[in-house]
């Protein structure tokens, strides 16, 4: 459980993340969503007590996370794979951070497994990929066996197999009723991987829920119809709040209206449907939708943001 | 206030582990913590084999350079004056820059490398990280000067004894030299401790140490304004000289007393430090 009441931080005279209230329930994992420069790893540092809030809290199973008696069996944490020593064995940097908990070798040796780095684990830490320097991340992070995981950007730079990986790893960590937060720009794989969605941009909360939700709230939801008698089915369907456009002939996009209601009106009419198609937003369409707003909030006008903005209105 | 919620699934985490009463941070875990830290390290053995080398190599040095002394009719009453302990701790000033180095680099290379965020992650009251990185650094610095100290006797004893200068170990005045080494060296490594603490930067801390450590005394010596003198007689290096002399022949000119050379040479070890210790719970990792 992971909870903030308005957190703000500033650096000199940026505000990196402004008033963020989120709770983040245990059994579940939470997406950590927004672009660049958002505040996600920022709010990541607030939270395990490295920085310090310029007002606000945020508390880690009841406390600040400082406060714990045993801060590495409350929570592991993921920040930055490459900031381990170069100079450093994978196996020596675990046992680091085993050694001031008094966690035993065998633990170290157990998430040296885990993580699948047994065979570099004597390797220096310098020579390592990015891929393997997550994985070494992630086994820090599960040391102390702790009740809540927060991974910042877990999946960034592994391949297939070592997303695949992460990706049923989380899971079972949620569903053994652990709190598991975890950030990323990469929406598909947050798709896959989160249940609920944490939006942030411009250092503020745009969205949260469960992933549907979020991609709901924005997106809405669109009906795709074709039809011999497009033109009728039209002029049937136009009222108030009832968006149609014709992509091509024969077909209609309604937006703004259920399947539902679509069905009824062609019936009423008599009017056959070849197809009739809910269409989702895709969690990218409703990021991008969000994000959009996001950038437009902070209101500077320079071409290389126009780009974006001009992409989410043509949706 | 944006609320994600769930129905938390009422399995409890599968813990392999011992329980959290005994799985937590102890000063001892974090002293083990940095000593594994410092031993994993080649960087800390080259550090430490380079001033054990260094220093023998000067007491060396300066026991060949008594033949010298002797055929120079302005120095050879001065041997007379000499103690051994001061031949072989000789070589104390150049430890200095590799012991300074290594104390910096405890605390700025964790910076460097973003190692310091998974250190307070672990002991996030901070604290006891630097006081383990203390404690480690005085007991390696002690370990070190044992070294160098032996080796410097062994190796200079031939030229020593042609002049019967081979210091006895039951003089108190070869203990005063090599104490007063120790604590010098001590004292310089936490001092660099301390100034890396505060200035998180490798090159900008092992800068300001070794200036302050070893170049200052010099150039200001071309300065011969009176309270120029009097600043130069507290740096390390002239503040720790009485420390350096069996006391017979060391206490002339600008330098301070013992006791006085103890407590400044102290002030250099703590002040920077206890500084530190202040501000590191304060600022951002």
């Amino acid at each position: 459980m992971i909870e903030a009441h308005e957190l703000t931080k500033r650096y000199g005279g940026k505000t990196a993340v402004h008033t963020l209230s989120f709770t983040i329930a245990p059994g579940t994992v939470t997406g950590f969503l927004g672009p660049n420069g958002a505040g996600k790893s920022t709010t990541m540092r607030l939270i395990m007590g490295l920085d310090r809030p310029t007002s606000g809290t945020v508390t880690v199973n009841g406390k600040p996370y400082g406060q714990h008696r045993s801060p590495l069996r409350e929570v592991g944490a993921l920040l930055d794979a490459k900031a381990v020593h170069p100079g450093r064995s994978a196996r020596s940097h675990l046992r680091t951070m085993a050694a001031t908990h008094n966690i035993k070798t065998s633990r170290v040796s157990e998430v040296i497994e885990m993580t699948g780095l047994a065979g570099a684990a004597s390797k220096r830490v310098g020579g390592f990929s990015l891929g393997m320097s997550q994985r070494l991340g992630i086994a820090a992070a599960l040391l102390g066996d702790p009740r809540t995981l927060i991974l910042d950007e877990p999946v960034n730079g592994l391949d297939p197999e070592g997303v695949q990986w992460v990706r049923q790893l989380v899971r079972d960590l949620a569903a053994e009723g652990r709190t598991v937060f975890l950030s990323s720009h990469l929406m598909s794989e947050m798709s896959q991987t989160a249940d609920q969605l944490l939006v942030i941009g411009r250092g503020r909360i745009i969205a949260a829920g469960s992933v549907q939700q979020v991609i709901d709230s924005v997106a809405g939801g669109a009906v795709r119809v074709r039809s011999p008698h497009a033109g009728e089915l039209a002029a049937a369907l136009a009222t108030d709040g009832v968006t149609i456009t014709s992509p091509e002939a024969g077909m209609l996009e309604v937006s703004g209206t259920t399947a539902e209601h679509v069905g009824e009106v062609a019936f009423h009419h008599g009017l056959l449907l070849c197809e009739l198609s809910p269409r989702r937003a895709s969690l990218e369409e409703a990021y991008m939708n969000l994000t959009q707003d996001a950038v437009e909030y902070r209101s500077e006008p320079t071409t290389a943001r126009s780009a974006p903005a001009q992409k989410g209105q043509n949706r | 206030m944006s609320t994600l919620t769930a129905e938390p699934p009422m399995t409890s985490p599968t813990a392999n582990l011992p329980a959290a009463t005994q799985v937590h941070p102890t000063f001892a875990g974090v002293m083990r913590g940095e000593w594994i830290k410092l031993l994993s390290l080649r960087s800390t053995w080259w550090a430490l084999a380079s001033t054990a080398a260094v220093i023998t190599l000067v007491a060396l040095a300066a026991a060949m350079s008594l033949s010298a002394m002797t055929d120079d009719p302005t120095l050879a009453p001065g041997i007379e004056q000499m103690h051994g302990a001061e031949v072989i701790a000789g070589g104390f000033h150049f430890g200095m820059p590799t012991i300074a180095v290594l104390g910096a680099l405890l605390i700025t290379g964790e910076y460097a490398t973003g190692m310091i965020r998974s250190t307070f992650a672990a002991v996030p009251t901070r604290i006891p990280v630097l006081g383990a990185k203390a404690l480690t650094l005085v007991v390696l610095t002690a370990a070190v000067t044992l070294v160098s100290a032996t080796l410097s006797y062994f190796v200079t004893m031939p030229q020593l004894s042609q002049y019967d200068l081979v210091p006895a170990l039951d003089d108190p005045g070869t203990w005063r030299v090599f104490g007063g080494t120790l604590y010098s060296l001590i004292a310089a490594a936490l001092f660099s401790l301390g100034i890396g603490t505060l200035l998180r930067s490798t090159a900008a801390s092992v800068t300001v140490a070794l200036t302050v450590l070893l170049l200052l005394p010099g150039t200001l010596s071309f300065i011969s304004l009176d309270w120029v003198e009097t600043i130069v007689s507290y740096l390390p290096l002239p503040a720790s000289s009485a420390l350096l002399t069996t006391g017979a022949a060391g206490t002339q000119g600008a330098y301070l007393s013992t006791q006085a050379s103890l407590i400044v040479m102290a002030a250099y070890a703590v002040v920077p430090i206890a500084v530190a210790a202040v501000t590191l719970h304060r600022r951002d990792a």
